[in-house]
């Protein structure tokens, strides 16, 4: 996020794109919802009519993987009206001209067709944008996981440095992270082509740095991702794997394929609180402590830095991750002795720039840092590109419509979005051992249209099948017109009803995500 | 209201010499109170180091005594499955008689109506083995938080009765007014603390409690919201109103010191062995009054949001002659849409105001 | 009986909550007041943080794969046998064979330490992990 969450409660204009922000992003939510109490206009794009969209001024119900060309349109309407920045522009930017020209050549009509959106309501929403004195976008994973994430992204940084709504407070474009340390996670280098604080790993005087530090001569290519790490198949390049409380099994697009390639591997290691699906394949499985039995920090959407600290012990002869990994170093060959987290951190801030003046003695006082925090004096950065942008101006990356990876068809004529409910986290390994989320939520159900659902003869709750070209599952109907005709919903917590056994497994080849947000599938009855 | 009576004694603590009392109590009992951490949050706290501790009686702490007298969560029995069936065996807790020192007079008003709810019609073991031996130490409420409506509940700023002993906050001395005998005991036990007051202390105490009543900042008019229910007359827009905007958190009903709605649900530790537990419950979720075969009796949002302020307003009264809402207005900072009781008093008061 | 404040695990919002301990056990959680994301609330999840963390399907001990079937094994054994399989493979095939997922869910500390570990002892920038899901 380039702002702070308290920041969006002072937003006049907010856009979401992609996020079911009620369910997902709670204290989010909240903070939209204050804003509109204070006044604030809420454009709400998404193609289900979720709880948000209700409370939406403007909801744009567009068709899935059109987002492209709806900014473009919104974006051709700011240019139209003279609702553009031009000193932004002028002084912040670079490439505007290549997008000014894609947009003039676009034909308005045919591109909100192709959105399956009104063109009066884009043009309304480009206004309410436009006009913003304050205004931030907010996208989630309706945006990256689609074939054409990365072009997604950078044309919602179009749109943003288009109108002149970046660099100040109240202001900006906030992606929100789904986990509670995925913004950590990459920070911390855990990406095969980036070590820590995104210090590439194919640049010679980053590796050097590194090297000197660590001891030792690194590789230089780019590793595997996890999508190419779990889908490589029995005889894949990937013969041994060490897991750390990830669950594969469940999360994966294509699961038949990930179980394949697990099965298929010569030794796996899982490190985890519970046997997972993924631990249940293992050849060995530490047991880990959770979060409530160790110390450390979580850097949370907003680059906030925060210490986790100890509560309690952690059960029978559970360790933490930490410890096993240093134990399993120190036996290859590689000993790695730190006395506490806070010597962890001492090295982060000594190698990664942004942590560069995050310490836990820092982090004690207050409410953690934002980073970039550069050194010990620094107080951190509610908000980023203030002044300037990280590379210096901001490029204009101009995109057209790419197609989703598959289309719905005459064989599978529905086309499937997946998502995240509020009672459950992700795999649901720690969520479904708890007895009020389970009391209040399951299992997956399969949200449908009542001219859909009419169609099949089928009732509420009435359990269907789920086919996809690459496998079938069973789980209950639930109809609804939350979600449009031609499209249906469901979610991928829940192992009984493995969502990602149907999902397609293309990816954007820019961030390798893969594309959750759209596959075919066909809905049918359970035979009597 | 505000006059001691005649039968009550008073006396004077001064505030130099709080710290020593206490010291002297934290020696027989547990010391429970208001504690401003290295955070800046204000909670309830055991108190260990009483040097260490900031202990706070302006801000109203962030968690109400419910938690020390209904645990989150809380194991009851531990059982085993043996042939001829299951062999419970409560839990054995010892808790240790404790002072709640500083409690405001919203959470002293709280702990009466848990005290009706776990003791009058049935005696909960499990409650009342926390609450037998506590003291609890009241402290009128001199300076109302912005959310405050106790004006409004019948339940402060000042209250009389109902703690062991109440102090009010005179400047640079408490008076300390005895309401019950463990009060009067705990006076007696360490006289050397205590000065008799005067007439001087008690005009004192009178301007305190209307200065304090002067300082809400938050008309709200509970007493027409309660009329308005007994009627029936709250406008069914007002339910879709507020349910369409309750994130279903849970969080008004577990910070509210006066929601007792727990669910009691069986643990199976091994092949032999379980435990019982009992743990906090909401009204507003759905599941609360879901039955075993999948039947709802409370179906939509609305009911269950009816429900819990029919509750709170209407039927508490009906019972207790006043509502178990006891002002403290801690679910209305805390709601994510503005689903909270002051919200409602609000939108079904008006036009009928 | 004490409180603990911590950074909730669910969803990237990142609240800063207390945990409820007595008798060493996590009994129950509470928002922070002042903390600048919670602001004395949570959702649904991290008021109930506290049930998964003493649930009885906790893993409590190691376990290896014998004759098909996990079973308890000493840190010793599991350490040793996890050790001795990566790096066979690692000296066989290059760490180019080895894959490594860290996890969104840890600490930066411990993700640190497991990249550091991938590009060290393993010799592989194969690490990554679920930033996409």
């Amino acid at each position: 996020m380039t702002n702070s969450i308290n920041e969006i409660e002072n937003a006049e204009v907010i856009l979401v794109s992609g996020s079911n922000t009620t369910e997902a992003h709670p204290q989010v939510a909240r903070r939209m919802l204050a804003a509109v109490d204070r006044g604030a206009r809420l454009i709400v794009i998404d193609p289900r009519r979720t709880r948000l969209a209700e409370c939406a001024h403007l909801h744009l119900p567009l068709k899935p993987g059109t987002d492209i060309p709806l900014l473009n349109a919104m974006m051709r309407v700011l240019l139209d009206e003279g609702l553009a920045d031009d000193l932004f522009i002028e002084m912040r930017t670079e490439n505007f001209l290549a997008l000014r020209d894609m947009l003039n050549r676009l034909d308005l009509e045919e591109t909100a067709a192709l959105t399956g959106v009104p063109l009066p309501l884009i043009r309304q929403a480009a206004q309410l944008y436009g006009r913003a004195r304050k205004a931030v976008i907010c996208y989630c994973l309706g945006i990256t996981q689609h074939v054409c994430g990365t072009e997604n992204v950078q044309t919602i940084a179009n749109l943003a440095m288009l109108a002149g709504q970046i660099e100040k407070e109240d202001t900006g474009v906030d992606p929100l992270r789904g986990q509670n340390n995925v913004q950590g996670a990459c920070d911390m280098g855990a990406l095969p082509n980036m070590l820590p604080s995104y210090q590439g790993v194919h640049n010679e005087d980053y590796r050097e740095k590194f090297e000197r530090a660590w001891g030792m001569r690194l590789p230089e290519a780019t590793g595997l991702s996890l999508v190419e790490m779990t889908h490589g198949g029995p005889q894949g390049p990937i013969r041994g794997m060490y897991i750390m409380g990830e669950n594969p099994m469940l999360s994966d697009p294509t699961l038949n394929k990930v179980e394949e390639t697990l099965r298929g591997l010569d030794f796996l290691a899982v490190s985890d609180i519970f046997l997972t699906e993924t631990a249940q394949l293992a050849q060995v499985v530490f047991p880990a402590a959770c979060f409530a039995e160790k110390s450390g920090t979580f850097t949370n959407s907003e680059r906030r830095v925060q210490m986790v600290r100890q509560a309690t012990q952690p059960p029978g002869e559970c360790r933490a991750d930490s410890e096993i990994i240093m134990e399993l170093s120190a036996r290859l060959g590689y000993a790695m002795k730190y006395g506490s987290s806070g010597e962890v951190m001492e090295e982060i801030a000594l190698l990664s720039p942004i942590y560069g003046g995050m310490y836990h003695d820092r982090l004690e006082q207050g409410w953690g840092l934002q980073w970039p925090c550069w050194d010990r004096n620094h107080p951190g950065t509610p908000f980023l590109h203030k002044y300037y942008f990280t590379r210096g101006r901001g490029h204009f990356m101009p995109a057209g419509h790419t197609a989703p990876g598959e289309a719905p068809d005459q064989e599978y004529p529905l086309l499937l979005m997946t998502g995240r409910i509020y009672h459950q986290y992700h795999t649901g390994t720690m969520t479904r051992k708890s007895e009020r989320l389970t009391r209040e939520c399951d299992h997956a159900v399969l949200q449908i249209n009542p001219t859909d659902a009419k169609g099949l003869c089928l009732r509420q709750g009435e359990p269907v099948r789920l086919l996809s070209r690459r496998g079938e599952i069973t789980l209950a109907a639930s109809i609804t017109d939350q979600v449009a005709s031609g499209m249906v919903y469901t979610t991928f917590h829940f192992h009984e009803a493995p969502i990602n056994q149907l999902t397609n497994d293309a990816f954007d080849s820019g961030s390798r995500c893969p594309e959750y947000k759209v596959c075919a599938v066909r809905v049918a009855k359970v035979a009597p | 209201m505000p006059h001691a009576s005649a039968t009550t004694s008073s006396h004077l603590l001064k505030k130099d010499h709080l710290k020593g009392f206490l010291r002297k109590l934290a020696k027989e009992y547990r010391l429970v109170a208001p504690v401003r951490n290295r955070h800046n949050d204000v909670l309830f706290t055991v108190i260990d180091d009483l040097d260490a501790a900031e202990i706070e009686l302006g801000e109203p702490p962030q968690n109400s005594l419910k938690q020390f007298f209904l645990p989150q969560q809380e194991r009851l029995y531990s059982y085993t499955n043996t042939p001829d069936g299951y062999d419970f065996r409560p839990t054995q807790t010892t808790i240790p008689p404790t002072v709640y020192f500083g409690v405001h007079p919203c959470d002293l008003s709280a702990v009466l109506y848990m005290d009706v709810v776990f003791s009058r019609r049935q005696r909960d073991p499990f409650y009342l083995r926390r609450r037998q031996g506590s003291v609890l130490i009241g402290v009128n409420c001199n300076s109302p938080a912005p959310n405050c409506f106790c004006n409004a509940t019948g339940s402060g700023p000042f209250l009389e009765m109902g703690s062991d002993l109440q102090l009010t906050d005179l400047g640079d001395r408490f008076l300390v007014e005895i309401g019950r005998a463990p009060g009067h005991a705990l006076i007696e036990h360490w006289q050397g603390f205590f000065s008799p007051s005067g007439d001087k202390d008690s005009a004192a105490r009178y301007q305190a409690f209307l200065e304090a009543r002067g300082r809400f900042s938050r008309q709200v008019h509970v007493e027409q919201a309660i009329r308005q229910l007994e009627a029936g007359t709250v406008p069914e827009q007002v339910w879709e109103e507020l349910s369409l905007r309750c994130q279903d958190c849970g969080g008004c009903a577990y910070l509210c010191p006066t929601c007792t709605c727990f669910t009691i649900s069986d643990q199976q530790l091994d092949a032999t062995s379980g435990q019982r537990l009992r743990s906090w419950d909401a009204c507003t979720f759905g599941g609360f009054t879901a039955m075993t075969g999948g039947h709802n009796p409370v179906q939509a949002k609305t009911s269950a949001i009816r429900q819990r302020f029919l509750h709170k307003l209407r039927d508490d009264v009906r019972q207790n002659g006043r509502p178990s809402c006891v002002g403290c207005g801690r679910c209305v900072s805390v709601c994510f849409g503005g689903t909270d009781i002051v919200r409602f008093v609000e939108r079904a008061c008006q036009g009928s105001l | 009986m004490h409180d603990v404040l911590t950074t909730c695990v669910y969803c990237g919002c990142g609240c800063g909550l207390y945990l409820h301990v007595e008798d060493g056990l996590v009994c129950g959680s509470q928002p922070s007041r002042h903390h600048p994301v919670s602001r004395d609330n949570l959702c649904v999840k991290g008021w109930h943080i506290h049930e998964s963390v003493n649930h009885p399907d906790r893993l409590t001990t190691p376990l290896i794969r014998k004759n098909g079937v996990l079973t308890p094994a000493t840190w010793e054994e599991a350490l040793d046998f996890t050790a001795q399989q990566l790096g066979r493979i690692r000296d066989q095939h290059t760490g180019k064979a080895i894959g490594v997922l860290t996890s969104a869910k840890c600490t930066n500390e411990e993700n640190y330490l497991l990249q550091k570990f991938a590009r060290t002892a393993l010799g592989t920038n194969n690490v990554d992990h679920c930033a996409r899901l």
